[in-house]
C-alpha cells in the first residue's frame, strides 16, 4: 500500500527545478537555501537582488546543459565570477537562475612561446601571473581586487587596473574566448593567429557583462616581464599640482607603465595598517613605475622627476627594493578596503575624463562633497584620467544613502559635461546603467540593443544589465524585458 | 555609375536613407588605396568619404585626436608630428584615409610595440546602411560604457555603416627610431628576428623578407651587428596580395615554405602576420592550405576579381551572429552588397 502511494507521488509530481539541476550537476552544486542565496543576491556594489537557484558547474558541457535547462524551465541566466564587481553586473534580479563559474578553475595549458595561456573563468586574475612567473611572463590587467577577482569577471567587465596605462586593457589581452550562447551553442571566438576573418565578436564579448553569453574559458596574451622596473613616490602640496605633474609627464613623451594619484585622505587611511612610510601630510601622492631596459629605465624616471619638481613636487623618492616596491603598490591596491576605517560602506564611480581636466574635476569632486556633507576619497589611474571618487558612509542611515546617490549622481555629470565617460573598467551593470542616457542618445542606445541582440535574441542572458529599459527604438521589446519592470 | 562625396555626418546620413528606402547600393571608398578587397561586387554607385575630412578636436596633451573619417593619414601624420605625436598603430599609405585604414582593420609593422589599429580607435561615429547616425565609445582612453562597437567596426569593411568619425589613441614619437636590417639564410634570420621580439629594448617592429631582417629600435642606440638604412621592407611584389594570420611560434615554419615555394613575402615576427606576393588562384589555393596547416587563415588583401572569388576562406564559428548583425546595422544590404560571404542578402 505504502509503496504504491509513494510510486503514484512520483509519477504526479512533477521535479521541481532544483531536483531538475541536481540531476544535471550533484546535490551539493545546487543552491537553493535561502541564507546561501542571499550571498549570491549581491557583489561588490551596493546592490541587492535576488537569486533564484545558484548553479556551480565545474566544466563547459556543464555550464551548457545548465543554460540548456534554464531554457528549457524559462529562466532568466545571470553569469558569476567572484562577486567582486563594483556596479552590480553580478547581481540577478527576480529570481534569475545565477551560474557561478568559481569552481572552474583550471588553467588548461599554457604555451609559452607564443605567449598565452588558456584559462578556465574562476582562476583569479594574480593566479595566472603566479602560474607563469617561472616563465618570465605576467598578466598585465591587474585590477586592485586581483587577488579575489577572477579571469571570468575581468572579461566581462574588461577590466583594467594601474598598469593598463601602457599595457592595455583586459580587452587586449584576450586572444581568443569560449562562449556559450543563450541556447547553449558554444562558439570559440578568435586565437593566437592574428585577424581571423569576420567581424570581432570576441572583441563584443570582452566587456559585455555576461549579456553576450558565458565565456568559459579564455585564451590570455601573457606579457614578458620588463628587464628594469623603477617606482617613484612623489608627494605634493596640493592636489592641482599633482595633477598638473600627470599631465605634464604624459604630454612630455613618456608613457610611464603607471601613474597612481591618491590624496590624503587615502593615504591616512590606508597608512595606519600598511604601514608603508607614505608622506601623509601631503595632500596627494603619485605612485610612477617605469619600465623597459636600462637606459629608457632611467631617462624615463629621470624625466618624470623633472617634470613632477617643476609642477611643485615637495620630495621624490625611489623604491630601494623590491620590498619597497611591493609595499607601496599594496598602500595603492589597499585603498578600497582601508575606507572601512573612516565609515563601514563605500560608493565609488569610475568615470574618465579627458587628462588635461584633471584638476578642474578633481575640485568640482571636492566642491560635490561639501555641498552633501560627504566625505570624499580619490585614489585612482591618474594617468589616464580614470577616477575613483570614493565616498566613505553608512548603508544603515537611509537619509545618508540619499546623499551619497545624488552626489554620485552629480559627479557623473561633471565628468560627462568635461567630455569623458561614464566608467573606465567597473562596467556600467545595474548602479551605472540610468546614466548610459546622459552619455548617449536613442539612435546609439538601440544600436548598441541590436548588436546585443545578436548575440541573445531571446534577452536571456543576463537581462536588464547595461541598457537602460526602453533602449530599442523599435516595437518589438524582446520578452525578458515586456514580461516585468525592474525599473 | 554615379558618384556620391557627402560633406558632412548628417548629409551622408541622407545620402545612406536615401539610398536604402531605394535599394540603390554603394561602395564605399576612402582614398582608393585598399579597394581591392572583399569578393567582388557591381555597386549602383561609389560612396566617396573624401568630402568627409579635417580635424575636428586635437589636444595633444590628453594624446586623443578627433577627426573625419575621409581625412588623409599625411595630412593627419603631419599635424601630429609637429606636436611630437603619431598614430602608430595605423598602416599608412600614401593617399589612405583614416577612415579607410579603419574599416580595413589595417595595421602597421609597429604593431609589435602598439598593438593592432583596433585598440587605437576609442570613439567612433557610424552611419548605418539605414541612414541612422550612431556613436559609440567615448574621447577618452579608457571606458567600458556600453557594448564595444568601436572595435567592430575595425575590419568590418563598411558592411556595418560607413565610419563618419573616429577618435583615436596617439603615442608619443619615440625620441630617436630608425629602421636596421641584415641578410642571411632564412633560419638564421628566423631565430634572430625571436631574439628581436624579446628584446629588453622593445623594439617597434621586428619583419622578415625572404633575404634579409629587419628591426625598427626606437633607443638611442643602433641595434647591434644591424646596418642602418633609411626605410623599413616594402610590401611583396605581386599581381595581388594575401595576409596570413599564424600563431607567432609558427612564423618560422610558414616561412621555410614560402621561401620553398620561391614566394615573396614580408612577415612580422612576433605577430605572426604575413603578407604573401600571389599571382593566381592557386597561389591564394596553396598560401591558404599553409596558414590552415599551421592552425591560421589566409585573406586575400589586394588583387583582380578572379583572385577575390573567395578572399576569406573558411568563417570562422559566429556566422549566425554576424549574419545579424549585418542586418541590423545594414537592413536593405546597401553597403558593399555581397563584399563579405555572410551577407544575408547575396
Amino acid at each position: 500500500m505504502t509503496i504504491l502511494r509513494r510510486r503514484r507521488a512520483r509519477a504526479t509530481r512533477p521535479l521541481s527545478a532544483a531536483e531538475r539541476f541536481r540531476a544535471v550537476l550533484s546535490d551539493e552544486r545546487v543552491v537553493d537555501s535561502t541564507l546561501e542565496r542571499r550571498v549570491y543576491s549581491r557583489d561588490g556594489s551596493i546592490e541587492f537582488g535576488d537569486a533564484g537557484l545558484v548553479v556551480l558547474p565545474e566544466s563547459t558541457e556543464e555550464v551548457v546543459a545548465c543554460v540548456r535547462l534554464a531554457n528549457e524551465l524559462g529562466l532568466d541566466i545571470v553569469p558569476r565570477g567572484s562577486g567582486t564587481g563594483l556596479a552590480g553586473g553580478a547581481v540577478p534580479l527576480d529570481g534569475s537562475l545565477v551560474i557561478a563559474l568559481s569552481r572552474m578553475t583550471r588553467v588548461l595549458e599554457v604555451d609559452r612561446d607564443v605567449p598565452c595561456a588558456w584559462v578556465e573563468p574562476g582562476v583569479l586574475n594574480l593566479d595566472i601571473s603566479t602560474a607563469v612567473a617561472h616563465l618570465g611572463l605576467h598578466y598585465a590587467p591587474d585590477p586592485s581586487s586581483q587577488a579575489a577577482c577572477s579571469i571570468g569577471g575581468n572579461v566581462g567587465t574588461n577590466a583594467g587596473g594601474p598598469h593598463c596605462l601602457s599595457y592595455g586593457v583586459t580587452a587586449q589581452h584576450v586572444l581568443a574566448v569560449e562562449v556559450v550562447l543563450a541556447d547553449g551553442e558554444v562558439l570559440r571566438l578568435g586565437g593566437t593567429a592574428p585577424d581571423p576573418p569576420g567581424y570581432d565578436l570576441r572583441g563584443m564579448v570582452v566587456g559585455s557583462e555576461g549579456t553576450l553569453g558565458i565565456v568559459t574559458a579564455t585564451c590570455v596574451r601573457l606579457t614578458r616581464n620588463p628587464a628594469h622596473v623603477r617606482t617613484l613616490l612623489i608627494d605634493f602640496p596640493t592636489i592641482r599640482s599633482a595633477s598638473d605633474a600627470v599631465s605634464g609627464i604624459i604630454a612630455g613623451g613618456v608613457v610611464p607603465a603607471a601613474i597612481e594619484l591618491m590624496d590624503r585622505a587615502t593615504t591616512n587611511a590606508v597608512e595606519q595598517f600598511v604601514r608603508a612610510d607614505l608622506p601623509i601630510d601631503s595632500a596627494a601622492v603619485l605612485i610612477v613605475e617605469v619600465d623597459g631596459d636600462e637606459a629608457a629605465v632611467a631617462s624615463q624616471a629621470e624625466s618624470a622627476a623633472r617634470i613632477a619638481s617643476e609642477a611643485g613636487a615637495l620630495a621624490v623618492r625611489t623604491a630601494q627594493d623590491e620590498r619597497q616596491r611591493a609595499l607601496w603598490w599594496k598602500a595603492r591596491k589597499s585603498a578600497f578596503g582601508a575606507v572601512a576605517r573612516i565609515a563601514p560602506n563605500y560608493f565609488l564611480h569610475d568615470c574618465v575624463v579627458p587628462r588635461t581636466h584633471l584638476a578642474e574635476i578633481l575640485e568640482t569632486i571636492g566642491q560635490i562633497g561639501a555641498r552633501h556633507d560627504l566625505q570624499i576619497l580619490n585614489v585612482f589611474h591618474a594617468g589616464d584620467g580614470n577616477l575613483h571618487p570614493l565616498i566613505a558612509f553608512d548603508l544603515r542611515d537611509a537619509e545618508q544613502l540619499e546623499r551619497v546617490r545624488r552626489a554620485g549622481d552629480e559627479i557623473v555629470e561633471a565628468c560627462l559635461a568635461a567630455g569623458g565617460s561614464l566608467s573606465g573598467e567597473h562596467g556600467v551593470g545595474i548602479e551605472k546603467r540610468d546614466f548610459m542616457r546622459l552619455a548617449f542618445g536613442p539612435l546609439d542606445l538601440d544600436a548598441q540593443a541590436r548588436a546585443r541582440d545578436a548575440f541573445d535574441p531571446v534577452g536571456r542572458m543576463n537581462p536588464h544589465k547595461i541598457l537602460p529599459e526602453g533602449s530599442r527604438c523599435a516595437e518589438a521589446v524582446p520578452p525578458s524585458v515586456a514580461r516585468r519592470d525592474v525599473g | 555609375m554615379s558618384a556620391l562625396a557627402p560633406e558632412s555626418i548628417d548629409d551622408l546620413a541622407a545620402t545612406l536613407a536615401d539610398a536604402s528606402a531605394l535599394t540603390r547600393t554603394v561602395r564605399v571608398e576612402g582614398g582608393g588605396t585598399r579597394s581591392r578587397r572583399g569578393r567582388p561586387h557591381e555597386p549602383d554607385a561609389v560612396l566617396s568619404t573624401s568630402a568627409l575630412a579635417g580635424v575636428v578636436d586635437y589636444e595633444p596633451a590628453d594624446m586623443t585626436v578627433t577627426v573625419r573619417a575621409g581625412t588623409a593619414v599625411e595630412l593627419l601624420q603631419h599635424e601630429l608630428e609637429a606636436h611630437g605625436q603619431a598614430w602608430p598603430a595605423a598602416d599608412t599609405r600614401p593617399g589612405s584615409t583614416v577612415g579607410g585604414i579603419l574599416a580595413t582593420g589595417a595595421s602597421g609593422l609597429s604593431r609589435l610595440r602598439y598593438g593592432p589599429v583596433r585598440d587605437s580607435l576609442l570613439e567612433v561615429v557610424i552611419v548605418t546602411g539605414d541612414g541612422r547616425r550612431v556613436a559609440a565609445g567615448a574621447r577618452t582612453v579608457k571606458s567600458v560604457a556600453g557594448y564595444d562597437l568601436p572595435r567592430l567596426m575595425v575590419g568590418a569593411d563598411g558592411t556595418l555603416g560607413v565610419i563618419a568619425q573616429v577618435t583615436l589613441r596617439l603615442w608619443p614619437l619615440p625620441t630617436s627610431s630608425g629602421w636596421s636590417r641584415t641578410e642571411g639564410t632564412l633560419t638564421e634570420l628566423t631565430e634572430l628576428a625571436e631574439r628581436w621580439v624579446g628584446h629588453p629594448s622593445r623594439p617597434l617592429a621586428v619583419a622578415v623578407t625572404p633575404d634579409a631582417l629587419w628591426v625598427h629600435a626606437g633607443g638611442e642606440e643602433l641595434p647591434e651587428g644591424l646596418e642602418h638604412v633609411p626605410s623599413g621592407p616594402a610590401r611583396p611584389n605581386g599581381g595581388g596580395s594575401v595576409q596570413m594570420g599564424v600563431p607567432p611560434p609558427a612564423l618560422a615554419a610558414a616561412l621555410s615554405r614560402l621561401a620553398a615555394d620561391d614566394r615573396d613575402f614580408r612577415a612580422q615576427a612576433g605577430v605572426g602576420v604575413i603578407e604573401v606576393a600571389v599571382d593566381d588562384a592557386g597561389d591564394v589555393a596553396t598560401t591558404r592550405a599553409l596558414a590552415t596547416s599551421l592552425g591560421g587563415h589566409a585573406i586575400v588583401i589586394d588583387g583582380p576579381p578572379e583572385l577575390r572569388e573567395d578572399p576569406f576562406g573558411p568563417i570562422p564559428p559566429g556566422v549566425e551572429i554576424m549574419r545579424r548583425l549585418r542586418d541590423q546595422f545594414d537592413p536593405a544590404g546597401i553597403v558593399n552588397p555581397g563584399c563579405v560571404p555572410w551577407d544575408p542578402h547575396s
